[in-house]
Parts: structure tokens; C-alpha cells; sequence
């Protein structure tokens, strides 16, 4: 039945979505992890990514989480001559994330999120319309 | 007389279930372009309506040429995709509009729904018609 098919792959969309979160969820939470030790690297950027596979079963394209990328972009710096990680200038690395950045990526995945939630209860009501054709 | 009332009767119902299973189709493909919103590279897809027969019925057939043909009245039917009417692509390839998809989903989810409520409707009068529609 094509309806049950579309909740399954408005499902991946909710899935991979989540995915998604987890990954700005993990460089939020690290947005200020400096190195462990002096000339070591501080916390470096994921990036989520998406593929869209054929699903023989359900004969539709779904999608799903890649693999996670790092972000190869250059980490900032933070005068902190005090800091036991800092180097022979004063300067601390810090992890290559932006706020904002993971602030609007959050915002994105969660109007996607919620797009992939309004068309499943949409299809839950075109099955109950279906089972009410036996009631009338 | 009465023969050609059932046979208006069945086409009626015939053509409201291949509208039923349009829309439903139709959902699914609305369901995979949202799924891939975020997919690089991804264009949405629609599909056709389907074509009105000449008898004002709605369904797409092989033609019967002989007839010790199988019959296939109990398939179901099959839609041909095509591409949507694309409004913007971001950077990386993807054409998808939320909105757009979003707004077709509700215009297909009512559609679906009067259609429901038309074959519902069909069943009652045929219980009129057989007596039991009180």
C-alpha cells in the first residue's frame, strides 16, 4: 500500500534528520573543548552528510546519513598566556566552530524535521479516511 | 435500462478508485522529494494525472484485441512521473521547495479525502438500492 510506503519514507527523513541534530547537538557541546595538552589539536568540526538511496522494497529514493566529515578549516585562536595549552607566544587553539553557523544549520534540520512530521500525520489521515469508507 | 445504471455505478466507483490510488501514489512521491530536502543533487518529482478515457473513465488499460485476452479490470494502477516545476536550486544542486511541497501535500490529502467521502457516498446509494440504506 503506497500510503504506508510514504510514512516509511517520510521515516528516513525524520531519521537522518536526527542524525543531523546529533551532530550540531555534539558541536555545540564542544564549541569551547581546547587542546588536552600543549601542541595538541583542539575539538575539529563535524559535518553531517546526506545520500539519497534507492529502496528497492519500498520503490522509493529515501535518504540517509553519510558518513560524518570533519571540517578541515583552520582553528581559532585565543590569547591566553595563563592557559597550561598555550604556546610559546600565548596563544590557545580553539575548535573551529561558529554558533551561529550550528544555530542556523539547528534551525534548518528542524523545519525539515517538522515538514517530514506534518506529511506523516497527513497520511495517517488519508488511511483513517480509508477506513471510514468500511464504517459507512 | 438497469444494466446501464449499474454500469454508470461501477464505472463511477472504478474511476474514484483510480483517483484514490493517484493520490496515493502521489503521496508517496511528495513524501520521497520531502525526505531528500536536505539531499544534494536532488530534483523533486511529481506525477502525471491521469489520462480521462474516452467513456469519461479514468483509468489507464492495455487494450483487450482478442477475447481469450486475460482480463486485467484488478490491476492496479500505474502513474507516469515527471519532473516538478522547479522554483529555485540551492548551491549544492538541490531544487527542492518546502513550502511548495508542503502546500501539495495538504492540496493532495483534501483531494484524497473527497474522493473518500464521494466513494463512501457510491456505497450508500447502493445500499438504497438494495434495501438496506435506512
Amino acid at each position: 500500500m503506497d500510503l504506508l510506503k510514504s510514512i516509511s519514507v517520510a521515516t528516513s527523513g525524520l531519521r537522518s534528520q536526527s542524525g543531523r541534530m546529533r551532530v550540531i547537538a555534539e558541536n555545540m557541546a564542544n564549541a569551547d573543548s581546547g587542546p588536552e595538552r600543549a601542541g595538541a589539536d583542539p575539538y575539529r568540526r563535524k559535518i553531517p552528510t546526506f545520500q539519497r538511496r534507492f529502496d528497492r522494497e519500498l520503490e522509493a529514493q529515501v535518504v540517509d546519513m553519510g558518513r560524518v566529515q570533519r571540517d578541515n578549516s583552520a582553528f581559532k585562536t585565543k590569547f591566553e598566556p595563563g592557559n597550561p595549552t598555550a604556546d610559546a607566544s600565548g596563544n590557545v587553539k580553539m575548535p573551529n566552530v561558529n554558533s551561529l553557523i550550528e544555530t542556523m544549520d539547528m534551525r534548518e534540520a528542524q523545519r525539515s524535521y517538522e515538514a517530514n512530521l506534518n506529511l506523516i500525520s497527513s497520511t495517517r489521515r488519508m488511511i483513517q479516511r480509508t477506513i471510514d469508507i468500511l464504517r459507512a | 435500462m438497469a444494466n446501464t445504471a449499474l454500469g454508470t455505478g461501477g464505472n463511477l466507483m472504478l474511476a474514484l478508485k483510480t483517483r484514490m490510488q493517484w493520490h496515493q501514489t502521489r503521496q508517496k512521491v511528495l513524501a520521497e522529494n520531502v525526505a531528500n530536502a536536505d539531499s544534494p543533487g536532488f530534483r523533486p518529482m511529481d506525477i502525471k494525472q491521469p489520462p480521462i478515457g474516452a467513456a469519461g473513465q479514468a483509468s489507464v488499460g492495455l487494450v483487450q484485441t482478442s477475447a481469450g485476452h486475460m482480463d486485467l479490470a484488478g490491476r492496479l494502477g500505474t502513474f507516469d512521473s515527471a519532473r516538478a516545476q522547479r522554483f529555485e536550486t540551492t548551491p549544492n544542486g538541490n531544487a527542492v521547495n518546502l513550502e511548495d511541497e508542503m502546500t501539495k501535500v495538504a492540496q493532495n490529502q483534501s483531494d484524497y479525502q473527497l474522493a473518500a467521502s464521494l466513494y463512501s457516498k457510491g456505497l450508500g446509494l447502493m445500499k438504497i438500492a438494495i434495501g438496506k440504506g435506512r
